[in-house]
């Protein structure tokens, strides 16, 4: 009697097989089985497993062997429950039993877990592979879309500056100078979504290479001196005496957060000046760990706001974007950049009073810190803006391929006063045979400009045939430039390796490319600094026949008022007559003299008597040799 | 009435169980529940004109370790090899699963189940991987036990392949 309880107590079903394959209980059926399986008649009609096993367990039992034990299985219970259960033929003093027992929940628990780890680290992988799909499908996103939108605003910008050095009215001239300055504008928020995307995806590489550190500042200071002198702000520039000017590093990352910095300031104060200040970093340690100062005497951030300027698309206040302009992105990439330069950025900030941005970064020091001689004048002398001094390449034979038509046009605008002739191929491989045949017919072209995507052959295999010719014929490379508006830093690398001897990124201005046709103009064909618009006719606008004649005596009058200035060191007056011309000479239709106004006017600021005197040469030059037209 | 015993084959969390649970039931849960050994249900269909009871054996997913227990689908007729389109895994398992029938068992006949079609937009096995394997002549469906999205037609197809391959070889195991 104790036997039946004791076998139903540990959850077995136990039976025995008698002759002519009738299963009976062996004591009292345990709860479990006949919820689940109703009588012992159907045993192998309810458990199909066993069914499976029965040819085995009878083999078994023919053989009298102890125990053979099957798979488990899972079974359904009345209510939806699941139990685990395993059936046991058994052989005892030629007696056949069939043992069904249900086994511990925790060995289910036990799988449950080792299956559950393992879905769980088959997830993470895959969610690891979405992310890095995600992260390369935004990165091809931008540089797609960077490409897609450079595209046209290459033709935007370009057409602006070709625009804007035709006579216009004062009033057009506004207009262009609006669209110019938004195009531009517009420029630089793509550049900076881009530069941020490269550094979050880990692509950024600082350069290393030689820099004067005045010559960075000097550049960054340009960028914002407009903008300045406009509101009456003045500019600083303090270099302590112990600090290495000539450094080891990327000036390019290091103009850019200056000028990051420097355009803030400017764009939150209204008077007073703004200061870049250089010292050694008290917590530094080598002599290249520097410590700068941007400082300004603006509207101050409020101390809650201070944590927040360096994370993206945040300013101050929200309703400083609506005043002031920007994303906001600037400070984020600054902070990116110093970060990738070995230092921090933080900011001292009151309100009413001012701001001081920080920031400390690590450079190289040269070993020679004399000053040297670089172009014939000392290095650290105040370089002049390019836009300042315009470079005219003249007189080349260029090859330009290029299968968009406004790309085209664009491009021989801004060659229309070098005296260069143009030939034109829409795609590479005409631009390779109009290549071979000049170089055949020893009319080789002095320089080439290549698109980079263009349909039949790309720019890459194009430049690769020109090389082979050139190598086959012996003749000395060409400098093929190539126009890009792809921004990646892969498409130079692949560029120089197809034989690009530089790589020109889209949207490209026009000195952008006139300096580049300069340094890769072939020796024996110097560039020539411009004749300013020497042999254009300016035609003057119905009504003011009258005053223009008038208007252009009294600058030929004034040329030598500059003479004398210059010769007495009086700035101040250099200033003054500058301003006047550079106020009134697109008014009368002469946008020429209002750029060259611009020019003396930052020239004599700097005290820059060499760059004030060549420009007052192109004054006189111009005012001599300048037609007028007249309507009908 | 014909009886026939067919197999679910495949890695574990393929959704085997709620295939057969989607299919027999009609139900489905979000919760995940491994199989131990082997869980068999029936089902009565019509394939047609005659009536068929399915005897569907859900085999405990094959893992890391433990590998399926061939042995089991002795005496089935058919079976359905499943795998989980987002895990791309799954169907390296379905194809090792699949040589060993072949060497350890023999052909019978089968369908390829690529289930959780809900989840599509994060499917990691190309479609070029599948466009291959119909090439080589598996009979793919792309099935989803939570909205039930070609479930039926899944054991049907098997189903009635499988009378067809048994007519043809005439070896029946009527009772």
């Amino acid at each position: 009697m104790a036997l039946r309880d004791l076998l139903a107590a540990l959850d077995l079903a136990v039976f025995e097989r008698l002759p002519g394959g009738l299963f009976e209980p062996v004591g009292r059926l345990p709860g479990w089985f006949s919820v689940t399986a109703g009588f012992p008649a159907d045993l192998a009609e309810h458990f199909p497993m066993l069914g499976f096993f029965m040819p085995e367990f009878e083999r078994a039992w023919e053989e009298g062997a102890p125990a053979v034990t099957s798979d488990m299985w899972t079974e359904n219970g009345a209510n939806g429950e699941e139990r685990q259960l395993e059936a046991v033929a058994s052989s005892v003093h030629g007696r056949r039993f069939l043992v069904l027992k249900v086994l511990p929940p925790a060995l289910r628990a036990f799988r449950q877990h080792g299956v559950n780890i393992a879905l769980i680290e088959e997830e993470v992988r895959r969610l690891k592979i979405v992310a890095e799909r995600a992260t390369q499908a935004k990165s091809d996103f931008l540089a797609t879309m960077s490409h897609e939108i450079r595209t046209p605003l290459n033709a935007v910008i370009g057409m602006a500056d070709v625009l804007a050095a035709t006579p216009l009215t004062p009033e057009q001239q506004k207009y262009v100078e609006i669209s110019q300055r938004n195009g531009v504008g517009l420029l630089t928020l793509i550049n900076d979504i881009l530069d941020l995307s490269k550094i979050e995806s880990g692509k950024v590489e600082l350069e290393s290479a030689a820099i004067d550190l005045r010559d960075v500042i000097d550049r960054a200071l340009e960028v914002v001196e407009g903008r300045a002198t406009a509101k009456g702000l003045t500019l600083r520039k303090t270099i302590a005496p112990e600090v290495p000017v000539y450094l080891i590093g990327d000036a390019n990352r290091l103009r850019q957060v200056i000028v990051n910095l420097l355009g803030n300031a400017v764009k939150f104060t209204e008077n007073g000046r703004l200061e870049v200040a250089v010292t050694p970093d008290p917590e530094g340690s080598a002599p290249g760990d520097l410590r700068f100062a941007v400082s300004d005497t603006g509207a101050g951030i409020p101390e809650e706001k201070l944590s927040a300027v360096f994370e993206s698309f945040t300013q101050a206040d929200s309703s400083t974007t609506r005043k002031y302009g920007g994303t906001g992105l600037g400070l984020t990439i600054s902070k990116q950049f110093v970060e990738l330069m070995g230092g921090r950025i933080w900011v001292e900030s009151t309100v009413g009073v001012g701001s001081t941005f920080w920031f400390t970064a690590r450079f190289g020091v040269q070993e020679d810190q004399s000053d040297r001689l670089i172009n014939g004048h000392p290095r650290g002398e105040t370089q002049v803006s390019p836009a300042a001094r315009e470079p005219l390449a003249s007189g080349l034979r260029i090859l330009l391929a290029d299968d968009s038509e406004d790309n085209r046009f664009l491009i021989v605008a801004y060659l229309k006063n070098t005296g260069s002739s143009v030939d034109i191929a829409e795609n590479g491989e005409t631009a390779a045979l109009l290549f071979r045949s000049a170089l055949a017919g020893s009319q080789p072209y002095d320089l080439v400009l290549m698109d980079v995507e263009m349909p039949v052959m790309d720019g890459y295999s194009a430049t690769r045939e020109i090389r082979r010719f050139e190598n086959e014929s012996g003749a000395p490379p060409t400098p093929v430039l190539a126009l890009t508006a792809h921004a990646f830093a892969e498409t130079a690398a692949r560029g120089l390796e197809a034989g690009f001897t530089e790589v020109l990124t889209k949207p490209i201005r026009r000195v952008t490319l006139l300096e580049a046709l300069v340094r890769h103009a072939p020796a024996g064909r110097p560039a020539l600094f411009r004749e300013p618009v020497a042999h254009e006719k300016v035609r003057v606008e119905e009504g003011m026949e009258d005053v223009v004649p008038g208007y252009l005596d009294k600058r030929r009058a004034e040329v030598s008022a500059y003479r004398q200035a210059l010769a007495d060191h009086n700035f101040a007056a250099i200033r003054a007559l500058s301003h006047k011309m550079k106020g009134t000479g697109g008014g009368y239709g002469f946008p020429a003299l209002t750029e060259l106004g611009a020019q003396i006017e930052r020239a004599a600021k700097r005290e820059d008597a060499r760059d004030v005197r060549v420009r007052v040469d192109e004054l006189a030059q111009y005012l001599q040799s300048v037609e007028l037209e007249y309507s009908k | 009435m014909l009886k026939k015993k067919i197999c679910l084959l495949g890695a574990f969390g393929v959704g085997k169980t709620s295939l057969v649970a989607r299919y027999v039931h009609s139900q489905y849960s979000e919760k995940y529940h491994t199989t131990v050994g082997v869980k068999i249900d029936k089902k009565v269909l019509a394939v047609g004109g005659s009536e068929v009871a399915l005897m569907i054996w859900d085999m405990a997913g094959e893992e890391d370790g433990a590998p399926v227990k061939l042995s089991q689908l002795r005496e089935a007729s058919g079976y359905l090899l499943v795998a989980d389109g987002t895990r791309s895994k799954t169907l390296e398992t379905a194809r090792s699963i699949r040589e060993r029938v072949e060497s350890e068992i023999g052909r019978q006949p089968f369908l390829f189940l690529v289930n959780k079609a809900d989840l599509r937009d994060s499917w990691q096995i190309p479609a070029s991987e599948l466009s291959q394997l119909a090439a080589d002549g598996w009979t793919i469906l792309e099935t989803s036990a939570r909205t039930g999205e070609r479930v039926e037609e899944a054991f049907l197809t098997l189903a009635s392949s499988m009378l067809k391959a048994g007519n043809e070889s005439s070896s029946e195991e009527d009772d």
